[in-house]
């Protein structure tokens, strides 16, 4: 029995060092992606552009959301292809919540009830943000605007670029100058957007005391992104720019709709009151489902006495002022200013053999009609559609990563790069209690 | 406002009954031969193989068999540089025949229980596939009373009734996250039962050829009542209420021819083909008891087509004592491209193997086998989720089986 064991064992030792070669191959082996820079050079890469750039989210500016910002997402790939380093102007771990931000609180009924942070803020005097003016190559500045990117006063306006200028340039130097001079390598810019917004977010009504409610003018926009663009280029430098989305394409927009509001008015007046009365340059008229409201409207003024009138929005002799309502003719104003804006932004690009990411393009399909990214639906409904933050109109960290994914096949597609694509799956859409 | 509907979409998930689940390791003797030898051994594994070579066994038997299946699968996105495997796991078939009646008889009766279908994949929840699967563990064992009968010395027939046990235990990533930053994840557990039958017929010519033709049949588990459970943010539990699901799984009917015959004083040499009748998965239907807007039944398209497979086998007796054996099979996918899922990666696969069996005495047997398969490699985009990429796929399992003859 003992000499039969030996020669089982002996027998099965044969059949060990068959398994032995075997499992050289036990771990599948898939050739890798080899990343490669192509035509472009990734070792010095600037971002320049608004809130998007900066990682705002939530209505604030804060560390999760800078640190997934779609530039921060796309510098990483970068790494992979000659990439450098790719600083941000991070707020501290101590004051990671920045500005501040909303989050969810809680679904009542399935409402959502949202709340400000307001612990570890990065504030060094009321509206006055902790400084940060080392080094950077994320130079997005939320807010910033095309045609305020050349006014140096726009510095003591707005406290995010306030917050990345010396004290010296604060008031004495323009957007335009602080980003030019970096001796970049690659750029992104995706400017443009707020000429739009800040008029489409007041209603379409352009407050005299505020310049970011005014809507640019195309001349102003082809001269001043032509200079933009021209300056970054010098050199034969490379770049992506983006298209500027649709206004009606974000929850911000789309959200609180005619319908919701009547509805809403009906059932509190028991049917006495059914429309929404809204003023338009033609004058007072019934809202329609062609009209948009944001998503901040204040839906307690609704039946209020204002001015000494009762039944605010309800009827026709009180109507709401126009900076609460987006009226379709408005609505076409600004829709055909995004195309004129857009049609610059290409044949600038075209010219100075720049990669087009079709921003545009891309949230007009998540919103209509949607995508599924790896089983995940995204579309641009409020909180559930998993590309928009909370404010309706920022990116979540997964919508941040889609439009990275977009700008890198972008970038892929013009120069011959071959960046790696970015696993959206791994960031979060909005944050639920 | 009206009230916001989470219109999350449930992608539904899915199951590893697959070919690719189909571990046919009843006996390490067909194991070592690439699953090849249904006409060619006859002992009390042929309850499974050949029904209608039991009744040929001049003794009883009682034989105890495990593999250690290594389901290795990797995944690399589209464009990305991040390849992906499944975590190291070894799931362990099991079987076990026994064969009894008098000796020299014109019948024998045996019973075999068994785990035709089976396998573990766990991606982990770090992958691009997280919201179709991380892991997936899933065994059915047939119980299989069988009787067999000889017509004349040459000539068997037999048949055997099968009863089924599944079970199913699976979970995946949903895009939902909370507070803390954890992401939701939905998991399924269940146990389900079906019926069938196999049968077959033997026929040999003295110490030559011999053929087998046996036809198993699909056998419909249905799953009654298994729990899902959701572990979502809390502000949205009431949508994602813990409940149960109903789920029926098909499992394919199979057609097997076997030949065997000898080409030296020691050698034999067998040949086996299937084709598996693996177009009755149409779809997964995912029935909740309790559905709310968000947690709906789902229902995923499967369309699956027949498979085939083909195995060829060499069995060498070097001695009285020890039988070495060798093969190599090619299998046929049923899943085409764009329902390929994380599951079981699927494609087109060829397989080796090596065995032994060693006569210990005249009472036990010791029998050892290895085989490798390797599913090509395979480049899809899923037409449930869109995930695209490219899947490989090695398998290794070693196993034993220890035989009493009496």
């Amino acid at each position: 029995m003992v000499k039969t064991m030996k020669k089982v064992f002996n027998y099965t030792w044969i059949n060990i060092g068959l398994l032995a070669l075997a499992f050289s191959s036990c771990k599948p082996e898939i050739d890798s992606f080899e990343a490669r820079p192509g035509e472009a050079d990734f070792s010095k890469y600037i971002a320049i552009g608004n809130s998007l750039t900066a990682g705002f989210a939530d209505g604030g500016l804060y560390l999760e959301g800078q640190q997934v910002a779609f530039p921060n997402l796309i510098a990483e790939q970068m790494r992979q292809a000659g990439g450098g380093q790719f600083r941000s102007p991070f707020f501290s771990e101590e004051q990671r919540n920045g500005s501040g931000y909303l989050q969810l609180t809680a679904l009542v009924n399935g409402q959502p009830q949202t709340a400000n942070v307001t612990s570890s803020l990065g504030y060094r005097a009321p509206g006055r943000l902790t400084k940060f003016t080392d080094e950077v190559e994320n130079l997005g500045v939320p807010g910033m605007r095309l045609d305020l990117a050349f006014i140096p006063e726009f510095g003591s306006l707005n406290m995010y670029y306030e917050r990345l200028l010396p004290d010296a340039d604060v008031n004495t130097k323009a957007y335009f100058d602080f980003v030019s001079n970096r001796n970049h390598t690659f750029f992104s810019f995706w400017l443009g957007n707020n000429d739009v917004l800040g008029y489409a977010s007041n209603g379409g009504y352009t407050d005299p005391q505020n310049p970011t409610t005014a809507l640019t003018s195309v001349a102003t926009f082809s001269a001043l992104y032509n200079r933009f663009i021209n300056t970054l280029t010098e050199g034969d430098k490379k770049g992506v720019v983006a298209t500027i989305p649709t206004v009606t394409s974000v929850p911000f927009f789309t959200t609180v709709t005619t319908a919701r509001l009547e509805a809403g008015v009906s059932a509190s007046t028991n049917g006495q009151f059914t429309r929404i009365f809204i003023s338009t340059a033609a004058g007072p008229r019934a809202a329609t489902s062609e009209d948009l409201f944001t998503l901040t409207f204040p839906t307690d003024t609704l039946g209020k006495t204002r001015n000494g009138i009762p039944g605010y929005g309800l009827s026709p002799l009180n109507p709401l002022e126009d900076k609460l309502a987006l009226d379709r003719d408005e609505i076409v104003e600004i829709t055909e200013r995004v195309n004129a804006f857009n049609e610059i932004i290409k044949t600038t690009a075209a010219n100075k053999n720049l990669a087009v990411a079709d921003a545009q393009a891309f949230l007009n399909n998540v919103k209509n009609p949607g995508i599924i990214y790896n089983g995940v639906g995204i579309n641009a409904s409020f909180i559930t559609g998993n590309a928009f933050s909370l404010d309706g109109v920022h990116l979540t960290p997964m919508g941040n990563a889609l439009i990275a994914n977009l700008f890198i096949d972008a970038i892929n597609n013009k120069y011959g790069s071959r960046l790696p694509k970015v696993d959206a799956t791994k960031y979060r859409g909005v944050k639920f209690p | 406002m009206k009230r916001l509907l989470l219109g999350l979409m449930l992608a539904s998930p899915a199951l590893l009954w697959a070919q690719g689940s189909q571990v046919n390791t009843q006996s390490q003797k067909a194991v070592g031969m690439s699953g090849a030898g249904s006409a060619l051994f006859i002992d009390e594994a042929s309850i499974f193989y050949s029904p209608g070579a039991l009744s040929k066994m001049d003794h009883n038997a009682i034989s105890v068999g495990a593999s250690g299946v290594m389901y290795r699968s990797a995944f690399r996105e589209l464009n990305s540089n991040d390849v992906h495997n499944t975590k190291f796991k070894i799931t362990p078939p099991f079987s076990a025949f026994a064969a009894f009646g008098p000796k020299n008889s014109w019948w024998k009766a045996g019973i075999g229980v068994y785990t035709p279908f089976g396998g573990s994949v766990n991606w982990g929840t770090e992958w691009p596939g997280r919201y179709e699967l991380n892991h997936l563990e899933l065994r059915a064992i047939f119980i299989q009373p069988t009787l067999s009968f000889k017509i004349t010395e040459n000539f068997g027939i037999g048949g055997g009734f099968v009863y089924n046990i599944g079970q199913v235990d699976l979970s995946r990533s949903l895009p939902l996250t909370g507070a803390d930053g954890q992401m939701a994840q939905a998991q399924l557990t269940g146990t389900g039962t079906g019926m069938g039958f196999n049968v077959g017929v033997h026929y040999h010519l003295e110490n030559e050829f011999a053929v087998s033709l046996s036809y198993r049949s699909k056998v419909v588990t249905k799953l009654r009542d298994g729990d899902a459970e959701f572990t979502v943010p809390p502000a949205l539990a009431s949508s994602f209420p813990n409940t149960t699901f109903d789920s029926e799984l098909p499992l394919p009917a199979s057609f097997n021819v076997g030949l065997a015959f000898p080409v030296g004083e020691k050698v034999d040499i067998a040949a086996d083909a299937t084709i598996i009748g693996y177009d009755i998965y149409k779809e997964l239907v995912f029935d909740y008891r309790d559905n709310t807007p968000v947690l709906e039944d789902t229902r995923q398209v499967k369309k699956y087509e027949n498979a085939f497979s083909g195995k060829v086998g060499v069995n060498y007796k070097t001695t009285d004592h020890l039988t070495l054996r060798a093969g190599a099979g090619y299998v046929y996918s049923p899943v085409r491209g764009p329902y390929v899922s994380p599951e079981t990666p699927d494609n087109n696969r060829v397989m080796g193997s090596v065995g032994f069996t060693y006569d210990i005495n005249d009472r036990w047997d010791l029998t050892g086998a290895y085989v490798f398969q390797h599913l090509l490699e395979r480049t899809v985009t899923s037409a449930g989720t869109g995930l695209s990429g490219t899947y490989k796929t090695n398998i290794h399992a070693p196993g034993i089986m220890l035989t009493y003859k009496w």
